[in-house]
């Protein structure tokens, strides 16, 4: 690393990741590894779990860089939704695990009780559904990850975004209505 | 009283209030309130606090980045000393320490994890891109080094040499050499030009070529060392010298940051 050379600021870091500017990786991490693994270590606890995540959250965010667009929020934002799949995706994996365990253990017990143990429906469906909240566009998107995951009121969203209340009440209920449907047609709670 | 509008159903199953009016309807209308909920099981899935916006930033251990190098085979590394500043140190509760536990490296297994703090890949994989690339640059340049014999008086042969070339963003570079004695036993001398690192230490290493398997030899500073090579080491097995940035975190694995390589002609 070049002594005084100019750092530059989180938007250009942002262009120059979604350009495949290898720097931008190494200044990215520099910048928001820390917020990326404490978001980690809060689901997981210090160790491997959380560790595993934020590398996967890093490795995932370069591979999948084309799916970063500068223009519609900023890198870290980009990274927090990023460790928020990786986070249900632990969830999951450990879910499929604990299953097959048990799976293991009703065989080898030839029991009545044989068949496959249930899938955690809250598991299955929080990884549903962050799906679900990438195919929504912008402002829609921005607005029910406000409501989600900043827990701000829709007065409280209008005055961040400068939308107009009755615009971001209504993005709001027809959000949730898209995902009520996502759950309703494909989540695993009601087929449980 | 008409129904709740779409719009404070959805504000409802947000769990926000509502006006006095539409509250007190919902209250007694079991068709509102079968909507809220259908509505309210999205927020109850993903309003979790797991998922919530960052909250306290936490450094992630030093080693992690090998992995995501290894990964992505990216040469460029963020400034371990940055990351470190990057999060305030654990508060009372060691809730952010490093991990404890690496087992020192084992060439002797070389399946098994170098350590569990960077469960994606072993954390040597980091190695592997600009190994390769070195090493292709290396087959000819080698074989210039000039075997000489120091004659310092412990009466040495040298039997292999390596030009230490300087891998991408570093100013370090110079020579090894592998002396025998007259016992038998070998030394690996190193003769590195470079400025002290700006955190940390530079540590010498033997690496086999596929960069899977790497023996530690010891701390090395500019000038002249040597390392006291393990007997019936096989060179030919282990011939990439390899310098190291190694931050002082107690971790005995590689850190992935090599400084300058070369490949001995045994």
């Amino acid at each position: 690393m070049p002594a005084g050379a100019a750092e530059p600021d989180d938007d250009e870091v942002g262009r120059r990741f979604a350009a495949g500017d290898e720097q931008a990786l190494a200044w990215a991490y520099e910048r928001y590894a820390a917020r990326v693994h404490g978001m980690a270590v809060r689901a997981f606890g210090p160790g491997p779990d959380a560790e595993d995540v934020t590398q996967q959250v890093f490795v995932s965010a370069w591979t999948g860089r084309a799916g970063f667009r500068p223009e519609q929020g900023p890198l870290p934002a980009w990274l927090t939704g990023v460790c928020r799949h990786k986070i249900a995706d632990t969830w999951a994996r450990r879910d499929k695990q604990r299953r097959a365990t048990e799976a293991a253990i009703a065989d080898a017990q030839a029991g009545p009780a044989r068949g496959s143990a249930p899938v955690d429906a809250a598991v299955a469906d929080r990884v549903l559904l962050l799906g679900e909240l990438d195919r929504l566009g912008q402002p829609q998107r921005g607005i029910i990850e406000l409501a989600f995951f900043a827990d701000l009121t829709h007065t409280q969203i209008a005055e961040r975004t400068g939308l107009p209340l009755g615009t971001v009440k209504s993005h709001i209920r027809r959000t949730l209505e898209r995902l009520r449907d996502r759950l309703e047609v494909d989540g695993a709670a009601l087929h449980a | 009283m008409p129904h709740c509008t779409p719009e404070d159903l959805g504000l409802a199953a947000l769990r926000e209030p509502l006006d006095r009016d539409s509250a007190a309807h919902l209250a007694g209308c079991a068709t509102c309130r079968t909507d809220v909920a259908r509505l309210r099981r999205a927020v109850d899935v993903l309003a979790v606090p797991e998922l919530a916006d960052p909250g306290p930033p936490v450094a992630p251990p030093p080693g992690l980045w090998a992995g995501i190098a290894g990964a992505t085979g990216v040469v460029t590394a963020p400034r371990p000393d940055v990351v470190a500043a990057s999060a305030p140190p654990a508060g009372p509760v060691p809730d952010a320490l490093p991990v404890p536990m690496t087992a020192p490296p084992d060439a002797s297994a070389p399946d098994a994890p170098l350590a569990p703090v960077v469960p994606l890949r072993p954390r040597r994989s980091r190695l592997l891109p600009a190994a390769a690339a070195a090493l292709v640059g290396l087959g000819i340049g080698a074989g210039g080094v000039l075997l000489t014999d120091r004659g310092d008086g412990d009466g040495g042969v040298p039997v292999a040499a390596a030009a230490l070339d300087p891998l991408e963003g570093s100013d370090a570079s110079g020579s090894a050499e592998v002396v025998e004695r007259e016992d038998g036993t070998r030394v690996l001398r190193v003769e590195l030009s470079a400025d002290a690192p700006a955190e940390g230490y530079y540590e010498a290493w033997l690496l086999d070529e596929s960069v899977s398997g790497l023996i530690p030899l010891g701390v090395v500073r500019a000038g002249t060392e040597d390392f006291e090579l393990p007997e019936g080491l096989d060179l030919g097995e282990y011939p990439v010298v390899d310098v190291s940035v190694e931050p002082l975190d107690g971790d005995p694995a590689h850190s992935g940051v090599s400084v300058a390589r070369g490949l001995l002609d045994t």
